[in-house]
């Protein structure tokens, strides 16, 4: 085994002999230049992935200064609605009260004009027996018996229903 | 042999720190990612609730804008049902007031009625006491009627052609006969409400009928009162209308009559009615009065001095009267009457009465005398007092003084809507300013 190791290597085996030297070499640096690679490549993607994490990071602190904005927004306009409907309820009552109110006048009113009506016609009616009573009365007290009769008789209905309304 | 040792320590050196190198950056961009990625999470979420959020605001915004539309609706709705409700009750409370004055109004109506109505029967049963009574007691009721529509209106029944005096404090208005009898009297003391004293003549001279008495005017001389009226003469061959004079120690009566026949008659002029009193300036009486008209001589008022009791005319049996005026103008419509001779700062003023007393033509006019038993003349071819301002066919006027001197003009006049007999011919009261050339007739205050 000694001898074949001391034996000197031919041209051609040295040649190859400094090639095998040459192989892991390369290997080496394939790998190490495959490494290399690899990590710069995922170093840039980092940067990029950095940069798109600041702009999503600037983006939320818009977005939730906005959400804070709205949210005040909307809790003051549900406050309002609030009032609002407060309001409207207070609106409600009121105007129901004053339909009923209006509703309870109106018939006031009604009542209120029949009996007018009535009284008016009443009125008319003692007026026009009171008119005839007193022809009567001027006839008769000059002994015109004649004119008192026609008188009365003229004036007998107005009479009849002025006393029936008298009750 | 050690070199090569040395190149393979070398190359795996190298190789380690490579894969090191490799290896961390892979480790570091894996949690760079791992970042990216829970801030992106942490972004959708917060892009996602602001988004829901703004839906809120919205909806919210949308729901509130629809209740301040309800509200205003609300709002409007009560402003129009309190603006109706202010109306309504406006309304209501015109309409109950109006309904309290009816009401009042119809029981006035009432108790006036009922006391015409007992004062016709009454006098159904020929108790003239108890109608005058009747009238008397409801004669404040039928006078705020009657004020209510017309001014001026004192009494408002049946008292034609009426005559004021005064005595002492007291007012007594006579007129023809009525309800109260063959001469009515009423009394007052502020010329306002009046009181129906009753019938100032009782009883009629032999001669005169019954039921025909009327134009009273009334005298004091010294501590006797003179009653002068007309009447019909009563029996055959009778029947024109003549004066005659009764007497009595109070004003209120009961005047007495025991002529046996009429003061004055002129017969051939139709007849005399309508007798009127004056005392002149001298303290001589005359009296005024109207001869119906007949044998071509129209309706004229007369006058002529009585004798120092009033009671006979003065000078020789069968002196003429003095002609004053006669009806000749288009107004008078061939009547003149109602004497009513004055005497004011001098001058003398004969108020007289035109046209038909029945209807609303009837008026007072007037005409200038130089003294009480003329000549006159008629300044003016128009009454000075016609029908309107709420009363029709005014006229019989009777000029007195108040206690505080002013002068005052008494009337009768129909109500309007109610002309003509037996539409009774109720007591008017007016202010009379003698002041000017004509006598001013002034409005009801």
């Amino acid at each position: 085994m000694a001898v074949v190791e001391c034996t000197p290597r031919p041209p051609s085996t040295r040649s190859q002999s400094r090639a095998r030297r040459w192989v892991p070499l390369a290997t080496v640096g394939l790998i190490v230049a495959a490494c290399l690679g690899t990590a710069a490549w995922v170093g840039n993607n980092e940067v990029q992935v950095n940069t798109a994490f600041d702009r999503a990071h600037r983006s939320l602190d818009t977005t939730t200064h906005h959400r804070r904005m709205v949210l005040a927004d909307l809790a003051g306009v549900r406050a309002s609605l609030t009032a609002v409907d407060g309001q409207v309820g207070l609106d409600a009552t009121t105007l129901s009260q004053d339909t009923t109110q209006l509703q309870g006048v109106e018939t006031a009113l009604a009542n209120a004009r029949t009996n007018v009506s009535s009284q008016t016609s009443v009125k008319s009616d003692l007026q026009l027996c009171l008119a005839g009573v007193e022809q009567a009365l001027n006839a008769l007290s000059v002994n015109d018996q004649p004119h008192a009769i026609a008188a009365l008789d003229a004036v007998s209905t107005s009479c009849t229903v002025a006393v029936a309304a008298n009750g | 042999m050690g070199d090569r040792r040395w190149r393979i320590l070398l190359g795996s050196v190298v190789i380690v720190a490579s894969i090191g190198v490799l290896t961390f950056a892979v480790t570091t961009d894996a949690q760079a990612q791992g970042r990216r990625h829970h801030e992106l999470t942490l972004l959708d979420q917060a892009r996602h609730e602001l988004s829901v959020a703004r839906f809120a605001l919205a909806a919210t915004t949308y729901v509130r804008a629809l209740a301040i539309n309800h509200r205003e609706a609300l709002q409007t709705s009560i402003a129009s049902a309190e603006a109706q409700l202010a109306a309504t009750e406006q309304s209501l409370a015109h309409v109950e007031a109006d309904a309290f004055l009816l009401g009042i109004n119809v029981g006035t109506l009432r108790t006036c009625l009922g006391g015409v109505q007992a004062s016709l029967q009454a006098i159904s049963a020929n108790d003239n006491n108890a109608a005058a009574h009747d009238l008397s007691a409801v004669s404040a009721a039928c006078s705020t009627l009657a004020n209510s529509a017309i001014a001026g209106l004192v009494y408002p029944f049946d008292f034609p052609d009426p005559d004021v005096i005064l005595v002492g404090d007291t007012y007594y208005a006579y007129a023809t006969n009525s309800v109260a009898g063959n001469i009515q009297i009423i009394d007052s003391t502020d010329l306002a409400h009046w009181s129906v004293v009753g019938n100032a003549l009782p009883g009629l001279p032999g001669w005169a009928t019954p039921d025909a008495t009327w134009a009273p005017g009334v005298l004091q001389v010294g501590s006797t009162f003179n009653l002068y009226y007309a009447a019909r003469v009563a029996g055959p061959g009778g029947g024109e209308e003549c004066i005659s004079v009764a007497t009595a120690t109070q004003p209120q009566g009961p005047f007495v009559d025991s002529s046996t026949a009429p003061l004055e008659c002129q017969a051939s002029l139709g007849g005399s009615i309508d007798p009127s009193p004056f005392v002149d300036a001298t303290g001589a009486l005359f009296l005024q009065w109207r001869s119906i008209g007949a044998g071509g001589q129209p309706a004229t008022i007369w006058s002529e001095q009585l004798d120092a009791a009033g009671t006979g005319f003065a000078g020789p049996s069968g002196a003429t009267p003095t002609m004053l005026v006669v009806a000749d103008q288009a107004w008078e419509a061939g009547v003149v009457e109602a004497p009513d001779l004055v005497l004011d700062a001098g001058r003398y003023f004969l108020f007289y009465s035109g046209n038909g007393w029945d209807g609303a033509n009837y008026g007072v006019g007037f005409a200038a005398c130089s003294g009480p038993l003329g000549p006159c003349s008629k300044p003016l071819s128009q009454p000075i007092l016609a029908s309107g301002s709420g009363v029709e066919g005014p006229g019989s006027t009777s000029v007195f003084t108040d206690a505080s001197g002013a002068t005052w003009i008494a009337f009768d006049a129909y109500v309007p809507g109610a002309v003509g007999y037996p539409n009774s011919r109720d007591l008017y009261l007016r202010r009379l300013n003698l002041t000017g050339a004509t006598p001013i007739v002034e409005p009801a205050s």
